[in-house]
């Protein structure tokens, strides 16, 4: 047996095809790391946007009282990004404290004709501020007014938000929009008030008892990240394209296990190889496990291959410091921290079973029409067919699909730690898993063991 | 000693019967012709003999074991070459025969240059197969039926793609194989490439076996062909048997020996029938074994 499935690999390696695929998956692997680096720089549209925005204001009539509003919030906006770009380190402050004066003084000089001075005073003290980049004055204020309504009335939603802005002390977190810890700060500060409204309430519906789970997960999530300081849910390092690997390259993987899996057999029998390997002493039935077997070595060891081929030339582009920033899984009020790797290495098993259903069903159809062609177009459509039936079930919460694969094929949520979508109990999904997996066995042993290798 | 016999052995494809009660053997040192124009069913015996298609009724058995009941040692000692010679365009020459060593155990380095050499490809052997003649290919195919050492070497029209230098290397091969011990069944729809080599010939039609005989008996007939020239072969019709053959209105083509031969002249004389010409050839190979045959016709 070892014998057969060492022929076999030696067949699938000397194969053009595999290497083909494989520099495409290179260059494919390099795009996808590039984008990953430039999203920053790819999403931050802020110089078209302003760009954009004085072109507007030529065009607006300021006679017209809509328009001359729309004007004013845009010299507002547009003096606001003139300022973020000289200070990074503030920007926070100055979308959300000075945005809001500018805007009052722009409005009260053209709209209101009224007194400018003392707000422009107040804008001026702030600008001061922020041009010796003196973010912690506006962490004090902040902290002033929180200690002012704490001295009033003492909550827990206070205290949480004092907390945070001695941690931005402590640990000195100025300001920036690309900075993790700020990001995490500020993402707290917003969910707090709802999260501490949702939970006064008492009777909470469904929609808002989710949006109640939402919060509390995110809140615990950006906690740990402060606590550890570990940027865990930065989207532009090798951390994160691993974390989507099977979304990025779950297309290459499906490419390599049916293009396998779909020739291993049809191959032999159009080339005609099949008589010399059928006249050699083994069974019939020997050869096809051995055929299996190969495709089920070669599944691992293709997945192993691609991660080591993202993780080279990711981290030649992104960096590979981001290996050690750990996935964060929040489970019933827990934190779990995974090894990037472990991470992966568990999503990727999860969906073993989807490969796994995906390339038998390829491998028999291949054995029954003998046709690589047919085998492989089948098998794509079939995984198409999948996800959309999938999604179907989903919106319509069908029971007609409850035995369809696709629904079942996925495993994911285990690692994620969510429920399943279905509501299927992981065990009765494996089941069915199995049940397709030796059907389709079946029937290509049976097919392989009776046919008949045809005349020319 | 017996290495294959085929024993009424019946193919259906469907409902259509290709093969019907083929029976022949095989023994050591034996190199059977199969003979037979194409769609006989050279290429289906062949495969169900190797187990390419599985048999309907009947039994083969090569080295005493049944093909049906034990495949894998009634396979082992077989090399065969069956329609073209299909490898792994995408290999060398030697990589592929490698790769079909592998499949057998203890087979030396050495023992697949031996073979090399014997089918004349040590100069082009590491060359990727698709830059391979037909020729060059057929050779290929030969070795790799070589592989497994076997004593039954099964080759399905083995001369397609080759130059008459390599059908003589093939002859001198096969020769040499059938000293060794070994059984070959070479098939063909032509006769006369074989006919020098062989010692026993089958003759197959419509999936029926007309005849197994010896070359030795066939050689031993002394008849001869005649092309008679005549007025009219109208009338020489009633005179001819079926092996006999009408050519045209003048010529006709008769199958006998001297004396039968000069009583028919004398008969066809006497009866006003005009004889222009006779000119006499030598009798194929093939004609001769369909005269022993009984003068079945094959179509």
């Amino acid at each position: 047996m070892i014998k057969l499935i060492k022929a076999e690999l030696k067949k699938i390696f000397h194969k053009k095809s595999f290497l083909v695929i494989t520099v495409i998956f290179m260059f494919y692997s390099i795009l996808t790391n590039v984008i990953y680096k430039e999203m920053n720089t790819l999403l931050n549209i802020d110089n078209l946007y302003t760009d954009e925005l004085k072109e507007e204001n030529k065009s607006l009539n300021l006679n017209n009282a809509l328009e001359l509003e729309q004007y004013v919030t845009n010299i507002t906006i547009l003096e606001t990004e003139e300022l973020k770009k000289d200070y990074k380190d503030m920007a926070y402050i100055i979308d959300n404290k000075l945005y809001d004066l500018i805007l009052e003084k722009n409005s009260k000089k053209f709209i209101t004709k009224e007194d400018i001075t003392d707000i422009d005073e107040q804008i001026e003290e702030y600008k001061n501020y922020i041009k010796k980049k003196d973010w912690r004055y506006f962490t004090n204020l902040e902290l002033n007014d929180i200690n002012e309504s704490l001295s009033e009335n003492k909550s827990e939603r206070l205290e949480k938000a004092k907390s945070l802005e001695e941690y931005r002390l402590k640990n000195n977190v100025n300001y920036a929009e690309d900075n993790y810890l700020n990001k995490a700060i500020i993402t707290i500060k917003t969910d707090l008030n709802e999260y501490y409204n949702l939970k006064e309430m008492s009777n909470l519906n469904s929609e808002m008892q989710k949006r109640y789970e939402a919060l509390e997960e995110e809140m615990a999530i950006n906690n740990y990240i402060l606590e550890k300081k570990v940027d865990a849910l930065s989207n532009n390092s090798l951390g994160a394209v691993l974390k989507n690997f099977s979304g990025e390259f779950g297309l290459f993987i499906l490419i390599y296990v049916i293009m396998i899996s779909g020739s291993i057999i049809s191959e032999e029998f159009n080339k005609g190889t099949i008589k010399y390997l059928l006249t050699k002493p083994y069974k019939r039935s020997s050869i096809l496990t051995a055929k299996l077997l190969t495709i089920m070595l070669l599944i691992p060891i293709i997945l192993l291959f691609m991660v080591l081929i993202e993780i080279i030339l990711g981290g030649i582009i992104l960096g590979f410091n981001s290996l050690s920033v750990p996935v964060l899984i929040y489970h019933n009020g827990v934190i779990e921290a995974y090894h990037v790797l472990k991470y992966l290495g568990l999503l990727l098993l999860s969906s073993l079973p989807e490969y796994l259903v995906l390339s038998i069903l390829c491998f028999l159809l291949s054995t029954v029409t003998t046709s690589t062609s047919a085998a492989i177009t089948c098998t794509f459509l079939f995984y198409l067919i999948g996800n959309v039936i999938s999604n179907l079930a989903l919106i319509y919460n069908t029971r007609i699909f409850k035995y369809f694969i696709s629904l079942h094929w996925n495993f994911d949520y285990l690692v994620n730690k969510t429920s399943n979508p279905y509501n299927f109990s992981w065990s009765f999904s494996l089941g069915i898993v199995i049940i397709y997996i030796v059907i389709m066995l079946c029937i290509s042993y049976v097919y392989f063991n009776k046919k008949d290798v045809k005349n020319i | 000693m017996n290495i294959l016999k085929v024993e009424n052995l019946c193919k259906k494809f469907g409902k259509k019967e290709v093969l019907k009660n083929v029976s022949f053997e095989i023994n050591e040192g034996d190199i059977l012709a199969f003979i037979g124009p194409n769609g006989a069913g050279k290429t289906t015996s062949i495969k169900c003999i190797l187990g390419l298609q599985k048999i309907t009724k009947g039994e083969v058995i090569i080295n005493n074991y049944s093909l049906k009941k034990n495949f894998v040692k009634a396979i082992s000692k077989v090399g065969a070459l069956v329609e073209a010679p299909d490898v792994y365009t995408y290999l060398t020459g030697y990589e592929n025969l490698l790769l079909q060593a592998s499949y057998y155990k203890n087979i030396s380095e050495d023992s697949i240059m031996d073979i090399i050499k014997l089918v004349g490809l040590e100069n082009r052997i590491y060359d990727k197969v698709s830059k391979y003649s037909l020729g060059m290919r057929q050779r290929l195919g030969i070795a790799i039926a070589l592989i497994n050492n076997p004593n039954l070497l099964i080759l399905d029209e083995p001369t397609n793609g080759l130059d008459p230098e390599g059908i003589k290397d093939l002859r001198e091969l096969l020769l040499k194989l059938s000293k060794e011990h070994i059984g070959i069944l070479i098939s063909s729809h032509n006769l006369s490439e074989l006919e020098s080599f062989c010692n026993k010939v089958c003759i197959i039609s419509h999936g029926e076996v007309l005849a197994v005989k010896s070359i030795k008996d066939i050689k031993k007939i002394d008849e001869n062909k005649y092309i008679l020239k005549t007025d009219n072969t109208s009338k020489i019709k009633k005179y001819l048997t079926n092996i006999d053959k009408i050519i045209d209105n003048n010529y006709v083509e008769i199958i006998k020996d001297e004396e039968a031969m000069g009583e028919f002249i004398k008969r066809v004389v006497l009866n006003d029938i005009k004889v222009y010409e006779i000119k006499k050839e030598d009798l194929s190979l093939e004609e001769a074994f369909i005269k022993i045959a009984g003068g079945k016709k094959i179509d």
